[in-house]
């Protein structure tokens, strides 16, 4: 995905052919659309170059480190950040150069920002009030008010000041703030991250209850996977400000684009090993070939990565048929549904693998280890995938 | 096996006797240090100044003398001082907290070209001192023709930039993304400033208000050479008057320090509710 290193007329090639898609793709329904968007602060570039397009009802997760320039982006849609270079369209218009208060978007900050001095049934209608041409009557504000809190569960605190609420409902008046304004657009900075976990995947399903009856565009900013995973229509995984892929859940987990999402996506991590394409085209693994699943040929000695989920790896005590290799336990990691092993292997490799709970192997015992088919996945020599692969059992 | 009972102790908590009463013997030098003088000036305003200087000195007044306050309140424009006080120290007061408040947001919170140089400039005019700024100060409110004038007292003290200073610091300490969520709401800069900012810095505004208040209702030199109009006088210059080369009405200015130190208490009894800490609880996650 990185494009650095390219000539100035293969950018220039490459922008028309992303203004071009984008045209095409205009009258669809799209709530939001980046393109092109940079951002920089003095010579630090957060943003690079960053397109996206979120369809009316969408739910998109933006996931990447602390500092990818994730939360950039909300707060240059909301218009809280200037953009440094490209256009930022939501419901169809320009808005670069739009207040924030007409964007048409609301925000659930990643500090709830609620105003404390004011109580719940203020905070909430307070983006209401705030209406101006035409002005909102009483009447209408009360009744809006009262129905986003009903919506977020909130009627009997009505009176009640921030301070005086759980942090879930804390988070749940904010919630209620940017619902009441009926935007086209709904963004939402790691509004979970300070939970507790379990209150997490309460809000969770509540967020997505809320989602799936408002049916509103909504960009949602995590570092957290599972967060991404579980609520998102589609993700965009983001790294030091590019793109890194833009896919569904399912596409990121078994397809990823290049190496950091492939590691960034999965827990524990894939599991990655360094070699290089054997003179005759083939890929080793461990000592063994790996049966790539197009025709790609890699280019003889060229260096190539071969990834492997622990997921995708089953472990016996006897070697069987489909078994791969053998190795040491090294180290056993027990997560309650599951058990991960990292074994070494008979050529000195460190790979883990996924075991039953209950499963009874310790460490120092030797196990064997058998790779699901399309287990593996190739990456070049910069990282970028190559494609899926699977073990050649007659090797053995 | 019998257990023993212990009885309790917190020795270990416990102070010596000896450390309590060294404190407590400090803490009254202190109370001496502050209330002897109050309790001299009521003991002289309640006395005929003749019988003042008397060996040893009548702390308790026998009788009691109210004189000195009849002739404070009959002789003298004391009423008038008063209101004069109040009303000038009230508006500058009144003025400052809008102004400094203001001042104190935009240099806390807005981002513009200057915004360093103006910071600075207000950070070196703190540095000059007053003694040194009143003759040309004097010559800008002649030309202005605001001498003996409310505005001669007013408008100076407005110019001090402490109190933005101040300000600015309480404001720096209020989550950005409390007015960046409140722009986003649709609020204008000025309904940011009024709704979310003011009320979240009330209590540093009470504490800077009644520094302000206190500075306008004690200041002298400058109302002495801005104001001769015995009417436009305050308190302080007034009762400061009250002593001549030749005389000195010891009974009389006690009174009138006594009756001045009414107002101030007054106010700073009613105000002081208003000291609590900024309460910032539930505008973020903890």
């Amino acid at each position: 995905m990185d494009s650095g290193g390219k000539s100035g007329d293969e950018k220039k090639q490459e922008r028309k052919e992303r203004e071009g898609n984008v045209a095409m793709s205009a009258s669809e329904d799209v709530a939001v659309r980046l393109i092109q968007v940079a951002k920089s602060y003095g010579d630090v570039e957060v943003l690079q170059s960053f397109d996206l397009q979120v369809r009316e009802g969408e739910f998109v997760v933006l996931l990447g480190p602390s500092g990818c320039g994730k939360s950039t982006i909300l707060k240059l849609i909301a218009g809280l950040e200037e953009a440094s270079y490209g256009e930022i369209h939501v419901a169809g218009e320009l808005v670069n150069y739009v207040r924030p208060r007409d964007r048409n978007v609301a925000m659930v900050f990643q500090n709830y920002a609620l105003y404390p001095h004011m109580s719940v049934r203020d905070n909430i209608s307070f983006p209401l009030k705030m209406t101006r041409r035409p002005r909102i009557k009483r009447s209408a504000i009360d009744e809006r008010t009262a129905e986003a809190a009903a919506i977020v569960n909130l009627t009997e605190f009505l009176d009640r000041k921030p301070g005086q609420l759980s942090g879930g409902q804390r988070q749940r008046v904010a919630l209620a703030r940017a619902i009441i304004r009926q935007p086209e657009v709904f963004l939402m900075d790691e509004p979970l991250s300070n939970l507790d976990a379990l209150l997490r995947a309460d809000m969770r399903a509540s967020l997505l209850e809320v989602h799936a009856r408002i049916q509103k565009a909504t960009l949602y900013v995590t570092h957290d996977q599972i967060e991404a995973m579980t609520m998102a229509d589609r993700v965009v995984v983001i790294k030091q400000g590019r793109t890194q892929q833009i896919g569904t859940p399912q596409e990121l987990y078994t397809t990823p684009a290049n190496t950091f999402v492939a590691q960034f996506i999965g827990s524990p991590k894939m599991a990655m090993h360094k070699t290089s394409v054997d003179g005759d085209g083939t890929v080793k693994f461990a000592g063994l070939s790996l049966k790539l699943n197009t025709d790609i040929k890699p280019e003889p000695k060229a260096a190539v990565t071969v990834g492997v989920r622990p997921s995708s790896l089953k472990i016996a005590a006897e070697p069987d048929r489909q078994a791969c290799f053998a190795g040491t336990v090294e180290r056993r990691d027990y997560v309650g549904s599951d058990s991960y092993l990292e074994v070494q292997l008979a050529t000195g490799l460190h790979i883990v693998a996924r075991t039953a709970a209950d499963s009874w192997f310790a460490v120092g015992d030797i196990v064997h280890i058998a790779a699901e088919p399309g287990a593996f996945h190739l990456f070049d020599e910069v990282g970028n995938r190559l494609c899926g692969a699977s073990m050649v059992m007659s090797d053995r | 096996m019998k257990l023993r009972r212990v009885a309790p102790t917190n020795s270990g908590l416990r102070k010596p006797r000896a450390a309590i009463a060294l404190a407590y013997a400090v803490l009254l030098v202190g109370v001496a240090v502050a209330l002897v003088p109050f309790l001299y000036v009521l003991s002289t305003a309640l006395k005929e100044t003749t019988s003042l200087f008397s060996y040893p000195p009548d702390w308790i007044p026998s009788p009691v003398y109210w004189g000195n306050f009849e002739s404070l309140l009959a002789d003298h424009p004391f009423v008038r001082w008063t209101f004069n006080t109040l009303f000038v120290a009230g508006a500058v007061t009144a003025l400052k907290l809008w102004f400094d408040s203001m001042a104190g947001y935009a240099l806390a919170k807005m981002e513009f070209t200057g915004k360093r140089g103006v910071a600075l400039l207000f950070l070196l005019s703190v540095a000059i001192p007053i003694s040194a700024l009143i003759i040309p100060l004097f010559f800008v409110i002649r030309y202005l023709g605001l001498l003996n004038t409310y505005w001669a007292l007013i408008l100076p003290p407005l110019a001090n930039p402490l109190g933005i200073f101040m300000a600015r610091s309480f404001i720096v300490s209020i989550p950005d993304d409390l007015e960046a969520s409140a722009r986003l709401d649709g609020a204008s800069e000025f309904t940011i400033y009024r709704k979310i900012v003011l009320p979240l810095i009330r209590p540093g505004l009470v504490v800077l208000g009644m520094f302000t208040f206190m500075l306008q209702y004690t200041s002298l030199i400058w109302p002495l050479i801005a104001v001769q109009d015995s009417k436009r006088q305050v308190l302080a210059v007034g009762i400061s008057g009250l002593q001549s080369a030749f005389l000195q009405d010891w009974g009389l200015l006690s009174a009138g320090m006594l009756l001045a130190a009414i107002p101030i208490t007054v106010i700073f009894l009613v105000v002081q509710r208003a000291f609590v800490v900024n309460d910032l609880s539930g505008a973020l996650k903890e």
